[in-house]
This record gives C-alpha cells, sequence and structure tokens, in this order.
C-alpha cells in the first residue's frame, strides 16, 4: 500500500511540475481557457439514454443499442452506462479507470505505466483533473468475437475533458473494441483529452478501432501507447473524416515480446481549417516483430495534415513498413508525410517506407460522370475508395463497419 | 436521334475536327473508320461532352434538343454513354460497386450478376475498376456497364481490339443487346462504334459506316462495302476519292 501511496504521489509531482510543459508537436492550447466537465447522473437501462446522446454516439460509429459484448458510455466527466452481455459475464469486465483503480489497488502498475504523466501540459493534466475514462479487462483464454464498444461524449462549450484508459488483455485473450468519441452538438468548442494505455499478454490479440467526429472548433490530444507480449498481435484503426481545430497524437507500440505484430491504420478526411498531425511509433524489440502503420489522408479546403511514422528496430530479426498515401482536393489544403526509419545495432532488420502525395485524378471523376454520376458523387466515390483500406487481421464484420463509415460519411465530405 | 452539324474541336491548342457532320436515326448503328490519329476517339469524346475535348464551332443535337454545352453527366442522364478504350483505375471501388451505383440511378437494384454473367465478368465484380485487367476484360466490364446503364445511344471506342478471337463473340452478342438488333420491333436504340478491324461487322450488322480523315468524314456508305474498299486500296484512296 505503501508503494502504491509513493507511486502515486510521485505521479502527482511530476504532473505539477509538467503542467506547463509544451507538446513537441501540434499547436499549443490554452487549457486555462477551458473549464472542467459537469458530472451526469448514471442510467441503469440504455433505453433511458436520451436520443440526442444515442444520435451523437452512432455518429462516431457506437450503436448503443446494439449487440455488443459490453458497453462503456462516458458524457462530460462521468460514466453514465456501463453494461457487459449476461454471455460475457466472468470474463471480462467494464467500467471507469476511476472505479477500477478503488476496485482493484494492485492497477496502479499500469495507471502511467506507459504513457509518461509529464510527457506534455495534456497528460500532466490527465493526471491532475481526472475526468474518468474506460477500463477493460478480458480475463485469458477468453474470446470474444462480439465487439466491445466504448463511447466518450462532451455535451457542453468551453470544456476539457480528460480521460485515462487503460485495457488489458490477458495472455491468449482476444477482443475487438470500438471507440468512438464525439461533441454532442457538434458546434461546441473544447478539449478531449485522452490518455490510452494498451496492455497485451503472450498470444493477446485487440485490433481496436476509434472513429472521431468532434466539432470545428475542438482540439483533441490522444496519448497512447501499447506494449504486446509475445506473439501478441495489435491493429490500431483511427477514423477522422470530420473537421475539427486541430488534433495531434503520435502513439507508440512497444513490441516487447517474440513475434508480437501491430498495424497502424490511419483514415483521415481533413477539411475545413483543421490542423490533422498523426502518427504512430512502432518499437520493434524483439526475434520475429512484425509492424506496418498505413496513412490514407484527402484533405481539402486549407486543412492541413501531417502524416507521420516511425518505426525503430532493435533486433535483427525484424520487419516493418511504413505507407503514406495522400490525396489533395484543393490548392489550399497541405499533406506532409514524415517518415523515419531507426535502427539500432541491428543492421539485418527490414524496414521501409513508400509515400505518394498527389492531387485526385480529373480523369476518374469524368470516367464517373459519363456513367451518369454528378460531380460531387463522383468524388465522394473516388474518396471512399481512397479511404477503404483492405485491413490485414481485422475481423470481416469490422471492416465492414468501417467501410460502411467511410460510405455513410464521405457523401458530404465535398 | 443524334445530329451533328459542322462540329470543330481542339485539345489542346490543336484542332482535331474540322468540321464533322453526321446524322444517325433511332434504331441505326453506325460504324467509325478511319487511319490513326483521324479523330475518331475525339469524336466520341466530344460527343459524350469529356471535358479536355473543346468545341470550337458547330453544334451537337440528341433527340431534336441542343446538347453543345451541357455536361457530360447531364448528357449521361439523357441517354448517351460510352465505352471507353482507355480506362482510369478507379481504386478501392470494385466493379460491383460502381455497377450497383449505375443500375441505382435507372432505379434498379437487382440485376447486376445476371449481366455480368452474360458479359463474362461475374468474376471481376469484386475486382477495383480499371485495375490490372487485361484487353479482353476491359472491354468486357467497359460493355457491362453499359448493359447496366442502357443508354439510348451508346458508343464503343474498338470493342475488338485487344480481345481474343474467343471472346470476339461475346463482345458482339453484348453489342447485339446493348443495341437490341434481335428485337426487331422495339429496335430503338442507337450507335456509333469505332472499330479498326471490321471484325465486330461479323456479329453486328452495322446500318451505315464512315471515314473520319483529317478530322473530317470523306466518305460515308455501306459499312461492308467501305471496309473491302479500305482493305483493297487502304485509306489513302479515300484522301484521292475526296479530292
Amino acid at each position: 500500500m505503501k508503494v502504491q501511496e509513493e507511486y502515486l504521489r510521485d505521479l502527482r509531482e511530476r504532473a505539477e511540475k509538467a503542467l506547463t510543459k509544451k507538446a513537441p508537436l501540434g499547436p499549443d492550447i490554452d487549457l486555462s481557457q477551458f473549464y472542467l466537465c459537469s458530472p451526469r447522473e448514471r442510467v441503469e437501462d440504455v433505453r433511458e439514454i436520451e436520443d440526442q446522446l444515442k444520435e451523437a454516439a452512432l455518429y462516431a460509429g457506437v450503436e448503443l443499442e446494439g449487440e455488443k459484448a459490453a458497453t462503456y458510455l462516458q458524457v462530460d466527466r462521468s460514466a453514465v452506462y456501463e453494461r457487459v452481455q449476461r454471455a460475457f459475464q466472468g470474463k471480462l469486465e467494464i467500467m471507469s479507470s476511476q472505479e477500477a483503480l478503488q476496485k482493484y489497488p494492485e492497477l496502479f502498475e499500469y495507471w502511467w505505466g506507459l504513457v509518461p504523466v509529464d510527457a506534455d501540459k495534456y497528460t500532466a493534466f490527465a493526471e491532475l483533473c481526472p475526468t474518468e475514462g474506460y477500463f477493460i479487462r478480458v480475463f485469458a483464454h477468453t474470446k470474444v468475437e462480439i465487439p466491445l464498444q466504448a463511447c466518450l461524449l462532451m455535451s457542453e462549450r468551453a470544456r476539457v475533458q480528460s480521460v485515462h484508459n487503460i485495457v488489458i488483455l490477458e495472455e491468449g485473450a482476444e477482443a475487438n473494441l470500438i471507440t468512438g468519441c464525439a461533441s454532442v452538438r457538434g458546434n461546441e468548442s473544447g478539449v478531449h483529452i485522452g490518455v490510452s494505455e494498451f496492455y497485451l499478454g503472450d498470444n493477446a490479440r485487440l485490433t481496436f478501432t476509434m472513429v472521431h467526429n468532434w466539432g470545428e472548433a475542438f482540439h483533441v490530444r490522444p496519448r497512447t501507447a501499447a506494449r504486446l507480449g509475445k506473439n501478441a498481435f495489435f491493429s490500431s484503426t483511427y477514423v477522422l473524416l470530420k473537421p475539427l481545430a486541430s488534433i495531434q497524437a503520435f502513439p507508440q507500440v512497444f513490441l516487447e515480446g517474440e513475434g508480437a505484430q501491430a498495424t497502424f491504420q490511419n483514415i483521415v478526411f481533413a477539411k475545413g481549417n483543421s490542423y490533422i498531425d498523426l502518427g504512430s511509433t512502432l518499437l520493434l524489440k524483439n526475434r520475429g516483430c512484425r509492424g506496418s502503420s498505413i496513412s490514407r489522408v484527402c484533405a481539402t479546403d486549407e486543412a492541413q495534415v501531417f502524416a507521420r511514422g516511425r518505426l525503430i528496430a532493435y533486433h535483427d530479426e525484424v520487419q516493418a513498413h511504413l505507407e503514406c498515401k495522400g490525396m489533395l482536393f484543393s490548392p489550399r489544403a497541405q499533406i506532409v508525410s514524415v517518415p523515419e526509419l531507426e535502427v539500432h545495432g541491428a543492421p539485418r532488420a527490414r524496414l521501409s517506407h513508400e509515400a505518394a502525395v498527389g492531387p485526385f485524378e480529373e480523369e476518374a471523376v469524368n470516367y464517373l460522370r459519363a456513367r451518369g454520376l454528378k460531380r460531387e458523387e463522383a468524388l465522394s466515390l473516388l474518396v471512399q475508395g481512397f479511404l477503404n483500406l483492405d485491413l490485414p487481421g481485422l475481423p470481416e464484420a469490422l471492416q465492414r463497419y468501417i467501410e460502411e463509415i467511410i460510405r455513410v460519411t464521405s457523401r458530404d465530405v465535398l | 436521334m443524334l445530329y451533328i452539324e459542322q462540329l470543330k474541336v481542339a485539345v489542346g491548342d490543336t484542332l482535331i475536327l474540322d468540321g464533322v457532320n453526321l446524322e444517325i436515326q433511332e434504331g441505326e448503328v453506325h460504324v467509325l473508320l478511319g487511319p490513326n490519329g483521324a479523330g475518331k476517339t475525339t469524336l466520341l469524346m466530344a460527343i459524350m461532352g469529356m471535358p479536355g475535348y473543346r468545341i470550337v464551332g458547330g453544334r451537337i443535337f440528341f433527340q431534336g434538343k441542343d446538347i453543345t454545352n451541357l455536361d457530360v453527366e447531364e448528357r449521361a442522364r439523357m441517354g448517351i454513354g460510352m465505352a471507353f478504350q482507355k480506362v482510369p483505375t478507379i481504386s478501392g471501388i470494385t466493379l460491383r460497386t460502381l455497377g450497383r451505383l449505375v443500375l441505382e440511378k435507372r432505379g434498379l437494384t437487382d440485376a447486376l450478376e445476371e449481366t455480368a454473367s452474360r458479359v463474362n465478368c461475374l468474376y471481376l465484380l469484386d475486382r477495383e475498376v480499371g485495375k490490372g485487367f487485361s484487353g479482353g476484360e476491359m472491354k468486357r466490364a467497359e460493355l457491362f456497364q453499359l448493359l447496366l446503364q442502357r443508354p439510348l445511344f451508346s458508343m464503343v471506342d474498338e470493342p475488338e481490339s485487344g480481345v481474343d478471337l474467343d471472346s470476339i463473340a461475346l463482345v458482339g452478342q453484348a453489342l447485339r443487346e446493348l443495341f437490341e438488333r434481335d428485337q426487331v420491333r422495339t429496335k430503338k436504340r442507337s450507335g456509333l462504334i469505332i472499330t479498326h478491324t471490321g471484325y465486330i461487322l461479323e456479329y453486328l450488322n452495322a446500318d451505315r459506316g464512315h471515314v473520319l480523315m483529317n478530322g473530317r468524314i470523306v466518305c460515308s456508305g455501306n459499312p461492308r462495302d467501305l471496309f473491302a474498299d479500305i482493305r483493297e486500296r487502304g485509306y489513302q484512296e479515300c484522301a484521292r476519292c475526296e479530292r
């Protein structure tokens, strides 16, 4: 207990020192301009959730009334609804992270175990002014095919929501997690800070899909890291198709165990004045580790996008690939591809990257118009096709789900 | 159905068509012959209204309406369609998805697979449009889309090029269906086909042929006779004949 208290005190002290520390990437946000979110009442039945919230969740890809293995809904600063389907009770658990810390004090070892609390002012803020977040644990050797879902909504203006999520898949566990984050009315200003730490035991498999649907005055600062055991598999797909003020995220995956695999897919349609700086870092530390980081970016209006990828090899027998494809729809939009490949004492490691950024093909648009499609329909179809990725290791149902989100949202992207 | 009057078309700064006159009646299929670079594809592209093919003179009428200044999609919606010779790759969009959209434009939802099977395109349905298609697959995929689109007036750019002999019969049958050549009473659909080899005439009895040279139609007549003359004497004779 003493160790835990000291650990938590140390975290707090480090956070306090980092409260003014600017992040190395992305525009700086003055958090003092925003208020903390208000608490909301908990509901016991999904039918009690307001329609407005259900609709906002749906636009972030989360169907609260759908058949899911487990559901977590947070609105503003409160976990308002949690449910584990009866068939999965005793096999997994889902609750707010604060509740989990109280229930299982030993979890403190996972609390800031991967993301440094003093990485920047946003991580520091999340520690000092926490507003829940979800805790998910799938017990050893449990395979959950039906997706789990978590939804984080903001309904107030000028607020900051700072969640801390912990996901643990014990040895041999398998799960598909969908997370949707959205502002309810869409026009609120605000800040969402999301710290997420994923722990995958040996032979665990997690496909993680995140859809964001914020408003044009919203700043988002996810801070994510994952640690993978032997032969663990982690696939992360991030989908952002609506404009926002800014997002900056550069998640890290530590491939610690032999044969661990990680894939990142960022699917972005940047619109309006959105400032988007997204990437992923894969640290390949053991024999047989594999990884890929793929970005598909469309940018229009005056949007600015930085598509980053960083592969770091620490072992000879590792292999990883970066790929960035960007399509520009406006002369004022900008896509910057920033690949970084690093090899540390592993001269036989195989790292590669490819990037292509250019305008959309007018010839293809005209071809589709000759089939009777309006110009806007043709452009939407091109966007839809460009953003559609054949995602390795993703269950077919999830693949269809992502395609559907892209199909529905790309209808009115241009 | 289609009436073209003194059509002049430029691509960039180059004048390609220099006063084309052409009339195709309802239910008629015409073939367009001519040496490489004569402007055959340009004529089809200009009738379709493809951007980049700038009409600098003359007019195009379709079903009595002046369409010279209409956009490509407006012309498509009026019932003009085209099977292209060069097809761009549409990444991430399968032939099935595009086919469905084309059908939806006609308010239909079924008939996709059945149509695909008639032009041996079933196995192409889940491939990305234009990606890695062989010459024959490209032609069949184009005809498949036209069959879904069912235009009143279809243009086909070299249906037999790159197609092996076995597939030519299939292409020929698809063209017969497209132009309803087996339905004597309801024959209302018309078209214009570019052909270099004339093989397609074995499967489709075209009503009239035209020779396009140096941006003008220099000769018109029975397509089989025209072909026989060209085979015997070459296009140079057409140029002399014009004089």
